[in-house]
């Protein structure tokens, strides 16, 4: 509005004067819209192409890349630049839908703190190189003469899948390697161990389209979960017609759990109990047959009634027994196990007790079904968690490693600060290559090479899904646009270069990683035009097969702890994720889903643990483990368990760029150095703290609510209610 | 007797009033109300002067021959640098502006032309639709006249070098041309 000589005064003197000629004038005066001639360039094609026409979008199919679920999109391009992201309808993922992270993921690829070159790090500094001098580096270093012993070499890398999977594995065979590293924060790892055990495949098929009723332990499906977008789609068709019932146990409220119809504070590990109290309310009350289960199993049960299932687990007898009403009258049903209650040292036995409950239930084989296996093993994603961090951090210590790639993920801000990662990678392991388009913690504390990769929306790939749906498919991804800056690469583009000189032979004849692709899909058959149209290639793949099998569980004592009598819950949102989107403001400004707080960290705190404390919403308190110290403001909420503090993920980055360097807390830095016994994975939900006063206090900054700080100016960007028009208003029969 | 006397004058009169206060049409655009509203546009130097008056009115070459997606899109468009050279790889090569023209060609840029007219990026202005209203869905229109439509906006571009704006293009002369020609009135229409 430069130039604008219209100021407030004259405005309101203008709308005085009434009658809306007289406001239209206010339209005449020329600077208030004018632009000024000749200030800007128009700048013509100089040949155009015969499809290109000014002014009207063009859509591409690709895949979207923010998180490992995998949606096909359709790509807006104007004028030869990315504008939208949105769904494409013919993906079995997404349905055509995207979430708020995949729209934001146009900021991503604007994003003015992408890495646009390459960068040696020389005398502990990293310094701007060009391309010759960092593949000149990388041949000295893995090249052919570089005498690397292949076991002295490792991938790190988050969920990879289709042909970039294959490259690194590629890569690897070159060098005679065997290690590659999966790591995502947000995972189900232990679920698809029990899965594994329990039902013979780690991944099958959920249907909550399917369910009358559903039993979440902790599985935000609708937020942070293995698939947000296919699972609330699916759960729309769950809550239309004869509509299903939503509980939900969890030590803290998540996005699934704002949703649920009845919602349970259960203190964070005793979900197995839960579930088994449950199971044996389901036996003893409604007379289910359970003589399909082992006899252990059985036994096991019983031993769980109503009075120490409520004492155990904090959640009131009523309502177990509601839940129980529930779970029996409403056929099929659903019951699932998230991170909060499989992220613990036993997790393991509380998500297998979560299946032992499905199978009391009669749910495997009917919600829980065999999904579409790929008939290429090759390209399947390659599943994360943290058991392989703990395992890089202990390999990495021992000095195994003389070279390690880093890819997809940024292990020096997740990385808990017990395992010391960042400092034991400096001093054992002597050449990390990082591969990244920002400027991460992993890149700037411990690369010795970063390569500025293209964003996704400039790049070649495929991916695959991690989770089972109706259909298998290889889902494409293509370049929306020309990179954005002449100095960054695609990333199969570098590994194919790294591949070319260890075996040339192999791969010498492709000249970049678009005829690698395009070579593949004439391999698979696959009408490579058609395929990038439509962006997915659908292939017929097996059934799986489900044997359900039961296992005995064995769940531990709850014990106090004196010294640190809170639990700490490291919560994820559908949004930050687990800090990988810090650096889009557009996803630091959506508000956190339950507490609406903007661009910071926050302590979610139960309103009668802040009165024992003596503190309020905007408190400062210091959050203490065994491991640290964090400290932040609390927000007091009744949707968390009295003995818990929540601190959510995705703040507190020391690099990232300028959206995200130095904003909040980051709670993995607090973990302690516990794991789950069966598959190693990290007990995120593990740690135990203490929490004290800080003694000041400032406004917690929210979008939401009615407050002082709060005010959205009459903006209605967040619309809120209280809990008890809700219950007049929508039906709503338990809200906590 | 009074009274016949007064009837043809009374009703000359009453015509007089009713021909004075109706709009003025340009007689050549049939269904149209032209939109009221001057602008005393500066100068703008380009990197060519392109000679709208030799193009348009003297060679009587239609408009959307070089704004090609005028009717296609909401962008009219600058003519592609390789339409340009369609005639002058051959025509009047030796003038000083088309041997600038054919430089700029031969280092493949386009010249960087300034942007004479434009609209805020929060309305949403589509030639497209505006074509459909005022030419081509318009009985009695006929497409080779076109510029007259133009002209609404523009003003006599056809008696211009370079383009110089006249019209004010603000939302006081959108809405007056949009209620005299019953176009949509919604909030939404322009700014989405």
């Amino acid at each position: 509005m430069s130039g604008n000589q219209i100021n407030r005064r004259d405005f309101l003197k203008i709308m005085g004067w009434s009658g809306a000629g007289v406001a239209l004038a206010g339209c005449d005066r020329p600077t208030t819209v004018t632009l000024h001639e000749g200030k800007e360039e128009v700048v013509s094609y100089l040949m155009p192409e015969e499809y290109v026409i000014p002014g009207v979008g063009v859509y591409y199919a690709t895949t979207c890349q923010q998180c490992p679920a995998g949606c096909g999109i359709h790509g807006r391009v104007r004028e030869g630049r990315v504008l939208k992201a949105e769904g494409n309808p013919d993906s079995p993922v997404n349905y055509g839908k995207l979430c708020q992270m995949g729209q934001a993921g146009v900021q991503g690829h604007y994003n003015p703190d992408r890495m646009t070159k390459p960068h040696i790090r020389k005398g502990g500094n990293l310094v701007e190189a060009s391309w010759d001098e960092a593949m000149a580096l990388l041949k000295q270093k893995v090249g052919p003469d570089s005498g690397l012993a292949g076991d002295r070499f490792a991938w790190f890398t988050g969920q990879v899948s289709g042909h970039q999977a294959v490259l690194v594995n590629a890569l690897m065979d070159s060098l005679g390697s065997e290690r590659h590293y999966v790591h995502e924060v947000v995972n189900n790892a232990v679920t698809r161990a029990v899965n594994k055990d329990m039902l013979g495949v780690a991944t099958p098929r959920y249907r909550i389209d399917e369910a009358k009723a559903i039993l979440s332990f902790g599985a935000d499906f609708l937020g942070a979960g293995q698939s947000p977008v296919h699972y609330a789609t699916e759960y729309a068709t769950f809550r239309t017609g004869d509509r299903g019932v939503l509980m939900v146990a969890e030590p803290k409220m998540s996005l699934t759990g704002a949703n649920a119809d009845l919602w349970m504070a259960v203190r964070p590990g005793t979900e197995g109990v839960l579930a088994l109290g449950i199971a044996n309310e389901l036996v003893i009350r409604h007379k289910r047959k359970i003589d399909n289960l082992p006899a252990e199993v059985r036994d096991l049960i019983t031993h769980y009634d109503l009075d120490t299932t409520a004492q155990i687990t904090g959640v009131a007898g009523d309502r177990i027994v509601k839940a129980t009403q529930w779970l029996h009258s409403r056929t099929p049903s659903l019951v699932l196990a998230g991170q909060s209650a499989e992220n613990q040292a036993h997790g393991y036995q509380i998500a297998a007790a979560t299946m032992l409950l499905n199978m009391v239930l009669g749910n495997v084989g009917r919600t829980i079904v065999p999904g579409t296996e790929l008939p290429f093993p090759q390209l399947a994603a390659k599943q994360g968690g943290t058991a392989d961090l703990r395992a890089f951090a202990k390999a990495v210590e021992q000095g195994a490693y003389d070279a390690v790639f880093f890819y997809n993920t940024n292990p020096a801000y997740t990385a808990p600060s017990y395992m010391k990662l960042a400092e034991k990678l400096q001093s054992k392991v002597g050449f990390k290559v990082v591969l990244t388009q920002f400027p991460d913690e992993t890149a700037k504390q411990i690369a010795d090479l970063v390569l500025p990769l293209h964003s996704p929306f400039e790049d070649w790939g495929t991916h695959v899904a991690a989770s089972s749906y109706d259909e298998a498919v290889i889902s494409m991804q293509q370049p929306l646009m020309e990179p954005l800056y002449p100095t960054t690469r695609g990333f199969g583009d570098i590994v194919l270069d790294v591949l070319k000189m260890r075996d040339s032979d192999n791969y010498g004849q492709y000249a970049d990683y678009y005829a690698y692709l395009s070579q593949a899909f004439g391999a698979l058959s696959a009408d490579w035009q058609k395929t990038l149209q439509t962006g997915l290639l659908k292939v017929e793949g097996q059934a799986q097969r489900i044997n359900a099998k039961a296992v005995k569980v064995s769940l531990p004592d709850y014990k106090q702890n004196a010294e640190f009598p809170y639990h700490l819950v490291p919560s994820a949102r559908l949004g930050l994720w687990d800090g990988r989107h810090a650096n889009i403001p557009w996803l630091q400004e959506a508000p956190d889903q339950i507490s609406k707080v903007v661009w910071d960290s926050w302590a979610e705190m139960h309103p009668a643990t802040a009165d024992k404390l003596g503190v309020s919403t905007g408190d400062y308190i210091t959050v203490t483990s065994d491991q640290g110290t964090i400290e932040t403001q609390v927000y007091v909420f009744n949707g968390i368990h009295p003995d818990v503090v929540a601190v959510p993920m995705g703040q507190g980055h020391e690099e990232y760029g300028r959206y995200a360097k130095g904003r909040g807390v980051n709670p993995l830095k607090l973990i302690s150095p516990k794991h789950d016994a069966k598959t190693g994975e990290l007990a995120l939900y593990g740690t135990r703290v203490k929490v004290a006063k800080a003694g000041r206090s400032e406004a917690l900054v929210r979008m939401g609510g009615p407050g002082r700080n709060e005010a959205q100016l009459g903006r209605k960007l967040v619309a809120t209610v209280t809990a008890d028009v809700y219950r007049r208003t929508e039906g709503a029969n338990d809200v906590a | 007797m009074a009274r016949v006397l007064w009837a043809p004058f009374l009703a000359a009169l009453v015509a007089v009033f009713v021909l004075l206060s109706s709009p003025v049409t340009y007689a050549e655009v049939p269904n149209a109300v032209p939109p009221k509203g001057e602008h005393n546009g500066k100068d703008v130097p380009q990197p060519i002067e392109f000679p709208h008056d030799i193009h348009a009115k003297i060679n009587e070459i239609n408009c959307m021959y070089c704004h090609t997606y005028a009717r296609r899109s909401k962008v009219a468009g600058i003519p592609p640098t390789s339409k340009c050279m369609g005639c002058h790889s051959v025509i009047a090569t030796d003038k000083p502006r088309i041997q600038k023209l054919t430089e700029y060609w031969e280092k493949r840029e386009s010249p960087p032309w300034k942007k004479v007219h434009d609209v805020p990026d929060y309305v949403h202005f589509t030639h497209e639709k505006h074509l459909k209203r005022f030419v081509f869905d318009n009985e009695g229109m006929e497409v080779e006249r076109v510029s007259e439509v133009c002209a609404f906006c523009h003003g006599e571009v056809k008696n211009m070098t370079v383009a110089n704006k006249v019209k004010p293009l603000n939302m006081g002369f959108c809405v007056r041309c949009h209620e005299a020609n019953d176009g949509p009135s919604d909030c939404w229409k322009c700014h989405k």
